[in-house]
Formats: structure tokens, sequence, C-alpha cells
């Protein structure tokens, strides 16, 4: 029986134990058992039990309470090494200076020998091949469709159904928040009033500098230079363009030769760039509202086009369920 | 290049052939041909013919050898295929600072036509937004033209977009 320690109980971490519950009878069937939590921790606390936690017990503790359990911690590579699993859920808030303590803790599984699933940019966009060694050097598997563009499954796309293929380039929009507010900004909305809408709404944060400065989509970005194009990148390589500069006029302005303003990541062998883009509107990337897109250019299979939802408690636990369903099946990363 | 030809030959067996055949023996390559027996000036039929040939050296050797055969070349003209890209510049500038850029532009690359509108001046911020349209030969004209543009932007504290 397969043991997972979660680490992090925010919107996500709750998201994932709501599925894992959802789909138990799901995952008996194809497995012959289910996996089991045996710790979960937030910032400050954590539950443990080496025969398993009830996962919505766990997500009605952290709404109650907002704790995730009774015991206090300082040190979350003490708590990792008390406890026995086999699968690290990494899904701690995203810290792209320093990779956080997500960084430390997916950095000690792997060296442990332990399976790692994450959505956690950070670590993933600083020490993206430095992970990848750890993982390969220790025999276990670390994977992160959940990373990228939430719910739709682009990186796990391009290792598996499109392995044989040469990826010539990927665009995509991959922050929801900003496509929100540039397609407000379509409909005559000033910046200032579409980003205090997408606040209220839920979809920016208070300090929305990740979003709106295009930071959060360069994290993708390299990431995926990393995954599918190969490449030794970090965070800091991206060309990064947000989107605070953009005016009602510019907005207006492509509006009269019937184009609107988009913030694009585009990867390449070449390119590294997140930056507004003025995009035709019968463009598949001229999509309004969260979604995200992807379009991957491929030399078999040429143009893809996916789109989900970006974001989202259950949408990015499902992201993390396929990862889960991956390693259970004994899929290993296909990085080389 | 992709080249377009009116000849006129004699309206007698075998001349068709004898007009389209030298395509060949430059190493051009023939899209089209139109025989056209209704429009005939001094008992000669026009003969309508497209064709890709690699530079004009092709294009002179060809005109010497249908001179040679007694065919008449009434119209030839090139078409070329361009690519079409927009930008967009935002900040504070003048029409001359873009007409400057685009100058400068049009000597890096292969510049075919220019299109430029502009939005009028923010009254607070003296700010302003440049749509410029360019047409160009080469996709290394395109990545020519980005990387001034982007690189004179960011000299002049101005926002950049291009189209994708």
């Amino acid at each position: 029986m397969k043991r997972i320690l979660i680490s992090g109980f925010g919107t996500v971490g709750q998201g994932f134990c709501e599925v894992l519950s959802l789909r138990k009878d799901w995952l008996m069937e194809r497995y012959g058992e289910v996996p089991v939590v045996v710790a979960a921790m937030d910032s400050k606390t954590v539950a443990k039990c080496p025969e398993g936690l009830d996962p919505l017990a766990l997500v009605e503790r952290k709404q109650t309470s907002r704790k995730v359990g009774e015991e206090t911690y300082s040190d979350s590579l003490e708590v990792l090494g008390s406890v026995d699993f086999d699968i690290l859920v990494e899904v701690s808030p995203t810290d792209i200076k320093t990779g956080g303590v997500g960084l430390k803790n997916i950095e000690y599984a792997l060296s442990h020998g332990k399976d790692v699933i994450t959505v956690n940019k950070g670590p993933l966009a600083l020490e993206f091949n430095k992970l990848m060694t750890l993982a390969k050097d220790n025999g276990c598997r670390i994977r992160f469709e959940g990373s990228v563009g939430g719910a739709m499954p682009i990186i796990n796309l391009c290792h598996e159904n499109l392995a044989a293929e040469k990826i010539r380039s990927v665009r995509g929009i991959f922050n929801g928040t900003c496509n929100f507010i540039l397609s407000k900004m379509d409909n005559g909305q000033p910046f200032e009033q579409a980003l205090k809408e997408a606040q209220q709404l839920g979809y920016a944060e208070t300090d929305p500098t990740n979003d709106v400065e295009g930071y959060d989509t360069a994290a993708k970005v390299a990431i995926l230079a990393n995954a599918v194009f190969h490449r030794d990148v970090k965070f800091s390589d991206v060309k990064i363009t947000g989107i605070t500069g953009i005016t009602p006029e510019a907005i207006a302005q492509a509006a009269s030769r019937n184009m609107v303003i988009r913030l694009i990541g585009e990867i390449s062998e070449t390119k590294l760039e997140v930056s507004p883009r003025l995009i035709p509107r019968d463009h598949p990337l001229g999509i309004s509202g969260t979604l995200n897109i992807a379009l991957i250019e491929a030399d078999l299979a040429g143009p893809i086009t996916i789109k989900g939802r970006g974001a989202g408690r259950i949408e990015t636990a499902s992201a993390i369920f396929s990862d889960l369903v991956a390693i259970l099946d004994g899929r290993a990363e296909k990085l080389c | 290049m992709l080249v377009n030809a009116e000849l006129y030959v004699r309206d007698l067996p075998g001349q068709l052939v004898g007009s389209i055949e030298p395509i060949s023996m430059v190493d051009g390559n023939i899209v089209s041909v139109m025989h056209d027996r209704e429009t005939m000036m001094n008992k000669r039929i026009l003969v309508k013919v497209t064709f890709e040939v690699k530079d004009n050296s092709q294009i002179e050797k060809l005109k010497a050898i249908w001179k040679s055969r007694d065919i008449i070349i009434c119209k030839m003209g090139s078409v070329y295929s361009t690519l079409s890209m927009d930008y967009m510049l935002l900040g504070s500038f003048t029409a001359a600072y873009v007409d400057s850029l685009i100058d400068v532009a049009s000597r890096l690359a292969n510049v075919e036509s220019v299109d430029v509108s502009y939005s009028s001046q923010d009254k607070n911020s003296g700010k302003r937004t440049a749509m410029i349209t360019l047409e160009v030969r080469e996709r290394e004209d395109l990545e020519k033209v980005d990387a001034f543009f982007a690189e004179s932007c960011k000299r002049d504290s101005l926002i950049y977009i291009r189209g994708i």
C-alpha cells in the first residue's frame, strides 16, 4: 500500500484529499488497494498516522480550526524524517525567489528515494535539472503536471503522447488572472478596475505582482523549456514583460485592427519569453476569460491546441491525481 | 521568385512547346500555362505562363532563348510572397521618432510596405500608442526588425508589443 505525505494544506492540498476520496472506489478497482495519507502538514501543524488518515476529516478539520493537525512543528524536514512514506505530494505556496520550503522538501524526499508529485512552480523553475538528476540518481520519480496550466495536460501530453515528436515551439496563455484582466479591458475597463474585479472574484491575489508582472507565467515557461525542450534554463533566463503598462488606448487600437492583446509565454529552441502580444481575434490564442491555452507545434503532428482550466481547487487536484495514477502505474517520467 | 510572362508565338504546330521548353532549359519550374487562341496579334497567339526561378540570371538566359526562337515577350513581371507583422509601441514619443525607427528598420531589412496609425496623446500621462504593420520578404527580415524594435523600445523606455 502506497503511503502519501502531503506538504501544504491550502486549497490544492485540500482539493487533492477530496479527489482521493472521490476516486477511492476507482483506485480500489484498478489497483486492489487505495493509497493512504500518512501525514499532512500545513505551514505550522502536522497530522500523522502510520495506518492512514481520513482525507475528508483532514479537510474538515482544516476548514473549521484553520489547522490540519494538533501537533506543531518548526522544521518540515524533521517531519519528513519522522514519517514513513512513499510519495510526497508537495503543494506548499510557491516561492519564486528561493524555492522556499517546497524546494527543501522535494530535495529531501528525492534524496531519500521517495517519489514526488508537485505543483509548486518555485523549485521547478529554479532548480529543475538538479531535481531531475536527484530523482534519477536515487531511482525515484518526480511528476509535476499541475505546475503548468493546472488541469490542462500539457507536460504529460508532450512526454507521453508526443514522445516521438520534435516539439518546435509552445506558445500559450498560462495565467488565467492576466487573461481575465485583459479580457475585461477588451470591454473598455481600465487596468486598475479589471484587476480589482479579478481580486473580488478570487482570481487575483491581494498582491498581484506575480501574475501581472508576468513572473508566474515566466516560471511556467522555464519549467516547459526544461521539461519539454530539455534545455538547461532557470527562471532568471526568461525575458519578461508584464501587462501593467497596457493602456485602454492600446486595447482600442488593437481592436480597430480586429486584434486583442494577450500575455503569451513562448518557448522554442531559441526563445524563452513572456510578453504581451497582438493576437488576431480569430486566432486560437485570442481566447477570453480565465482559461489557459497552449499551441504546440510538432514536426510530425503539426499544430496541436489544448485548452483547460489553469487553476482551481479540484482542477489542479485532478492534475496531481493524474500524476499519482502514473506513479502507481509505474510510468517513469521521461525527461531525456 | 515567381514570374508571370505573356508571350506571343506563331500560330504553328510545336510553337507552344517551343515557348515553354526554355523554362526547363534554364532550370525553372513551370507552375501554369494558358494557351489563349482567341487573343491574336499579327497572326500570333497569346501564351500566359507562370514559373519559378531562383534569380535574375535565369530570366536573362530565358529571354535570350525566347528571342532566338522568334517569341515575342509582351509582358513580364515577378511576384513575391511577403510576410506581414504587427507591432505596437506604447509610451511618450513623437511621430518623428517612429518615422526614424521605420527608416532604420527599412535599411536593416527588405521592407516592402509600412502602415502606421497613432492613438491621440493622453492629456495626463502624455502617452500614446503607435501601431505599425510591416510587410517583408523573408522571415529573417522579421527577426531583424523585431530585434531592432525591441532594443530601441528598451533603450527609450517604451512598451513594445509584437504580433504572433
